[in-house]
């Protein structure tokens, strides 16, 4: 698949003016949009995940890449929508009640859009009912995080409101929680960082494919 | 000079084959005194006396007060929720860097929340003997900065609008620098700087919006003989290099469970900074037995030995329901401990 150097750089950099104006430009002719997303966008984003992972970039590079991605995405979300340009599956991500802490589900929820997912955002301060809710809209994965000790708990409400409805998988992660946890609560899979949460997300898209 | 005091503490204790022992604890305090974390946070008599009961019942070498990262950003006026029992948080308002000059002169000497944590200090002066060092806390710059403009902005903002940044955390700083000399004049002998926010940075960011900044308290601080410790809960791994390059005596560093690798930090920092830590404050010391939590601390305690510049302390704050009898297991078996071949 071809791809945009350009377009990538201006992602890894973050460089926001830089995206809209390829995609902007990309857009009045009639390029093939898809193929930036997938060849170039997407890429680019993997790329600045695996960075964040190997701790070559930090926290602030990682969100204002994002937020060039984002920009690039909501230029061309009306012609994906027309062009019936299918995401990957559809994926609810937010933080547990009781806590506020947003930037790592920000993190996950962008590399998720990223890799061309479509994202359902509940924000911070979730209860079971919000989840619930974003099931009935037709998500399969619910993605929790938490970051404080004392709120981590609740993730264990979560994944007993999904039990009976073992075609949901329940995901968690954040700073406080482990492996052991998740396996404690019987989440399905426990994400280390925002690049782990992808590659769990395709394994459990993939296997049910 | 109290500075060397301390260090000189620390070599002689290693010298006889001991530690000092040091738990981040102060919210146990008020759970032993019957009061609220509320009324620790806002009537320094209740705090006083709340660390005045962890003094008799453990202690410790060095008295640290209530954990309050709220104190700078309320004087300045932000919005600032105080839940009954838990600690004061500072909510996200809405903040724009171009109003950087819009923010308050403020005199934080003649605030009331401000006042009462020095009266803290003031009081511990008079009711301690010189065995106990008194610690206090301050915010880091960055992470007051952070606590104005919001925790993503900040990080954002760090490569987005770097001046606007330095002169919000520029404005930061002139606060916590007051807030210390007010602290010091109370009594505080060493000055403890808070900067969680900053784990999030990589390490040229880091030095730039936080570790000079904190040089500038560092260097007050010893003029006057007060020694400074850069205390940043997380992983801070890669930041080890750039904390002591701020001129602070001492580094007080997280649990392993938050990534840490405590032997590779002492082989990285020099002999003549002091390293605190790390056992986990939310591990087997809150959930535990005290004989998990005594095996916990000979693990931390044994895998340094060979370095005189260590300080069994706690990763962070114990929470306040942390039981009595795992602290008092934590003081015993750091207490208790010889180092080999000394
Ligand atoms: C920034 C911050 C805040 C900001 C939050 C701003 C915001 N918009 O999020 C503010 C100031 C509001 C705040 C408030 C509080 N905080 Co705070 N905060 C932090 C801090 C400094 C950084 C957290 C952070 O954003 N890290 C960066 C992100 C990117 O990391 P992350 O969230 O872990 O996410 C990564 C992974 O975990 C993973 N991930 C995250 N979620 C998910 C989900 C899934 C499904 C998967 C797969 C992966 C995944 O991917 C991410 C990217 O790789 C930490 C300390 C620290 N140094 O870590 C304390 C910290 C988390 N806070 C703490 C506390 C206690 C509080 C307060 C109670 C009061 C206080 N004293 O500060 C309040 C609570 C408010 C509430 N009810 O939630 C404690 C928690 C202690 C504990 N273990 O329980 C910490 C550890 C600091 C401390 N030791 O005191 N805080």
């Amino acid at each position: 698949m071809a791809r945009n150097e350009e377009l990538v750089n201006a992602i890894l950099k973050g460089d926001r003016n830089n995206v809209q104006t390829i995609m902007q430009k990309a857009i009045e002719q009639k390029q093939d949009v898809v193929q930036l997303l997938d060849g170039s966008m997407i890429p680019a984003m993997r790329e600045i995940g695996e960075r964040f992972s190997r701790n070559e970039v930090y926290v602030p590079e990682m969100l204002i890449a994002a937020r060039a991605m984002q920009a690039g995405l909501t230029l061309i979300e009306p012609i994906l929508a027309q062009s019936n340009h299918k995401s990957l599956g559809k994926i609810a991500v937010g933080t547990v009640k009781g806590d506020l802490h947003d930037i790592g589900k920000n993190l996950v929820a962008i590399m998720l859009k990223g890799a061309g997912y479509e994202v359902l955002d509940l924000g911070t301060n979730c209860s079971v009912d919000k989840y619930a809710e974003a099931v009935n809209a037709g998500v399969q994965i619910v993605m929790c995080s938490a970051l404080l000790t004392t709120t981590m708990t609740y993730m264990e409400e979560v994944v007993k409101h999904f039990k009976d409805t073992p075609e949901v998988k329940v995901v968690i992660g954040g700073a406080p929680v482990t492996q052991k946890y998740a396996d404690s609560i019987g989440a399905h899979a426990y994400g280390r960082d925002a690049n782990e949460a992808v590659k769990i997300v395709e394994n459990i898209i993939g296997a049910s494919a | 000079m109290q500075n060397l005091d301390l260090k000189s503490r620390v070599q002689h204790t290693y010298e006889k084959g001991e530690r000092l022992v040091v738990p981040l604890v102060g919210m146990p305090g008020l759970k032993m005194i019957g009061s609220t974390i509320k009324l620790g946070q806002q009537n320094y008599r209740i705090h006083a006396e709340a660390l005045q009961a962890l003094i008799e019942h453990f202690a410790p070498d060095i008295v640290f007060p209530l954990m309050d990262l709220s104190v700078e950003a309320n004087a300045i006026g932000r919005y600032t929720l105080f839940p009954i029992d838990d600690t004061a948080t500072v909510p996200h308002v809405a903040f724009h860097l171009d109003h950087v000059d819009m923010l308050p002169k403020i005199d934080i000497s003649a605030d009331t929340r401000a006042l009462g944590y020095a009266k803290v200090i003031e009081l511990l002066r008079h009711s301690t003997d010189d065995t106990v060092f008194r610690a206090a806390y301050v915010t880091g710059p960055y992470t007051l900065a952070a606590l104005i403009l919001g925790a993503q902005e900040a990080a954002q903002s760090i490569i987005l609008e770097p001046q606007g940044l330095h002169a919000l955390t520029e404005y930061c700083n002139g606060i916590i620098k007051d807030y210390t000399q007010l602290l010091i004049e109370a009594g505080a002998q060493i000055i403890c700087v808070l900067e969680p926010s900053a784990s999030m940075l990589g390490p040229d960011h880091f030095l730039d919006f936080s570790g000079n900044y904190v040089k500038e308290l560092a260097d007050l601080c010893s003029q006057k003989g007060i020694a400074t410790v850069y205390h940043i809960c997380g992983n801070t791994m890669h930041l080890i290099e750039n904390m002591v390059k701020s001129g602070v005596n001492g580094l007080s560093l997280d649990s392993p469970s938050s990534g840490m690798d405590l032997l590779k930090v002492m082989q990285q920092v020099p002999e003549n900074v002091l390293v605190m830590g790390n056992l986990n404050p939310v591990g087997k010391i809150h959930n535990g037995s005290p004989e998990e939590v005594q095996a916990e601390v000979l693990e931390v305690l044994k895998s340094v030995d060979s370095y005189p510049n260590f300080i069994l302390s706690t990763g962070c704050d114990l929470p306040k329901n942390t039981p009595e009898k795992n602290i008092h297991a934590f003081m015993h078996a750091g207490r208790n401990y010889r180092i080999a071949n000394n």
